[in-house]
């Protein structure tokens, strides 16, 4: 008990005093918190492979910015901007694909991250191979974040949320009915372009948090969970959130006090209470039979 | 005013054609009935005629405005074939569906209202993915009539459905007529339906022949 509390006063002073700490608090937060909100349209549209695809993709924009940087010297600053741009390609060229062929719409992810991950292992091979950097790209790296990051995800988190929030009715619609959006005179294909960009930016800057390989997981698994329990959509982004933010900051403490890999604690810690609600689900199903039938029998006698 | 005209329509998918040149009008607080054998092009139509599908120019007019050019769909309710396009798994109240689907400004009072005549106002604060068939029927149906339609389209809207809950259905559909709400309905049962049409569309093989109803012997089934 002792120990754990020790433990937890370390990780609060660390956190006071370190500014790692405090970037990777904040962008765990942040990205916490846009994740399951975003991964929830995905999950509404059965896209939930999307991710995954994007995340691939942006990889190859990160490797290229590694070669430009590394291998020829030019000054780009961070590979996270070229990461940001080959996101948003990435959901241009999905869509465009969805568009060729409509009747086969899922044929446009395979070609997707083929070509992500073709062009991810040319450059890294060309920018001095499996470095720390890629390393970090590939499973995250939240408590390396830099200051000037915080501030990108700061900024993207309220925009975001500003756009939700003002188009939040048209969202919910397209997501769930887009024959009706399209009788509502909403204009789907445009509003689901716009959307594709935005879910390749919270991509790009979740990668930071858990890497490429575990980023869809940040997206879906707090939303697998949560639409088991919810009673409304509100209820169940709420509950999305709130398991998207308890894995964040438990992944953090976790990863501090056992010097373990933040992404993938944040992941298992994830997949942890999707296990639990699964079996806390069945539990009560299995409670409720029982009762009723307790009292189908109470009357029959 | 709710005036359509379809003139000289083909429509089809890919390399299939679903509907050849289908011409036919209707006015406004008239009661269509639209019949066909299954694929003869009936939800296609109607796809066409809310701009779901989109049409060459100058094929569909509503209210003499171009299709393509049509703004108004705000005056336009309409309740799909067994809600294929609508992703019910997902948790979503009742109160949700409706209150995202709402652009006009209905009041809280005529929200109720409406809620009650529907017989759903109980089921307000239910997922949808726990009501029964004809719930979720009557949920669409309010989706439908929450911005005043002065045209409702109804795609076979009584399949899996109850008898009690069709003979309900059929009366409030015709109040709504009654009241200058026009109607287009796609259904199999027209001739249990009760519905007080005015119109019938018969497609065949993606050619349609429009009866005005006071032409038609119905042997005392209607």
């Amino acid at each position: 008990m002792e120990d754990t509390l020790f433990i937890s006063l370390s990780f609060i002073r660390a956190i006071i005093e370190r500014s790692f700490m405090q970037y990777a608090l904040i962008t765990g937060i942040f990205v916490g918190f846009l994740a399951p909100l975003i991964g929830s349209f995905v999950v509404i549209k059965r896209l939930s492979m999307i991710a995954d695809t994007l995340s691939h993709f942006t990889l190859a924009g990160l490797a290229i910015g590694l070669f430009f940087i590394n291998t020829l010297g030019l000054p780009l600053g961070d590979p996270l901007y070229l990461g940001m741009i080959f996101a948003v390609i990435g959901a241009l060229l999905i869509e465009v694909l969805r568009s060729y062929y409509r009747n086969y719409k899922e044929i446009s992810m395979p070609i997707v991250i083929s070509l992500g991950t073709a062009l991810s292992a040319l450059f890294i091979s060309l920018s001095g191979g499996f470095t720390s950097s890629v390393y970090n790209y590939l499973f995250g790296s939240i408590l390396t974040v830099s200051l000037q990051f915080v501030v990108i995800i700061t900024t993207t988190t309220v925009v975001i949320l500003t756009l939700v929030f003002i188009f939040y009715k048209k969202i919910v619609i397209v997501s769930f009915d887009e024959a009706y959006a399209r009788l509502l005179g909403i204009n789907v294909g445009a509003f689901q372009f716009f959307t594709t960009i935005i879910l390749g930016l919270v991509i790009a800057l979740a990668i930071e948090t858990v890497g490429v390989l575990l980023v869809s997981s940040l997206m879906i698994i707090p939303v697998a969970g949560a639409m088991k329990i919810g009673k409304s959509f509100k209820n169940t982004l709420f509950i999305a959130i709130i398991f998207s933010e308890v894995s964040v900051l438990m992944g953090l403490w976790l990863s501090f006090v056992f010097s373990i890999p933040s992404g993938a604690t944040i992941v298992l810690f994830n997949i942890s209470i999707l296990i639990m609600v699964v079996i806390l689900k069945k539990l009560f199903s299995i409670y409720q039979i029982q009762r009723k039938q307790d009292k189908e029998s109470q009357h029959s006698a | 005013m709710m005036r359509i005209k379809v003139d000289n329509l083909s429509f089809g998918y890919d390399y299939r054609t679903v509907l050849k040149n289908i011409s036919f009008s209707i006015e406004s607080g008239d009661f269509l009935v639209i019949v066909g054998n299954n694929g003869s092009g009936k939800s296609t139509l109607i796809k066409c005629c809310l701009g779901i599908n989109k049409v060459p120019e100058n094929k569909i007019f509503i209210d003499d405005i171009e299709i393509n050019d049509y703004q108004k769909w705000i005056n336009i309710g309409y309740v799909p074939q067994k809600f294929d396009d609508f992703n019910y798994e997902f948790p979503i109240t009742v109160n949700e569906i409706l209150t995202v689907s709402k652009l006009s400004k209905l009041d809280e009072e005529e929200r109720l209202t409406l809620l009650d005549k529907m017989g759903i106002l109980e089921l307000q604060n239910e997922n949808i993915n726990t009501l029964s068939g004809g719930q979720l029927q009557r949920v669409f149906i309010t989706r439908a009539l929450m911005n005043h339609p002065k045209l409702l389209v109804l795609d076979e809207p009584t399949v899996g459905v109850d008898s009690d809950n069709i003979k309900a259905f059929y009366r409030m559909v015709n109040d709504l007529n009654s009241e200058g709400v026009t109607i287009i309905l796609i259904t199999h049962e027209i001739k249990t339906s009760k519905a007080n049409f005015s119109h019938i569309l018969h497609l065949d093989d993606g050619r349609a022949e429009l009866t005005h109803v006071c032409d038609i012997d119905f042997g005392g089934d209607k």
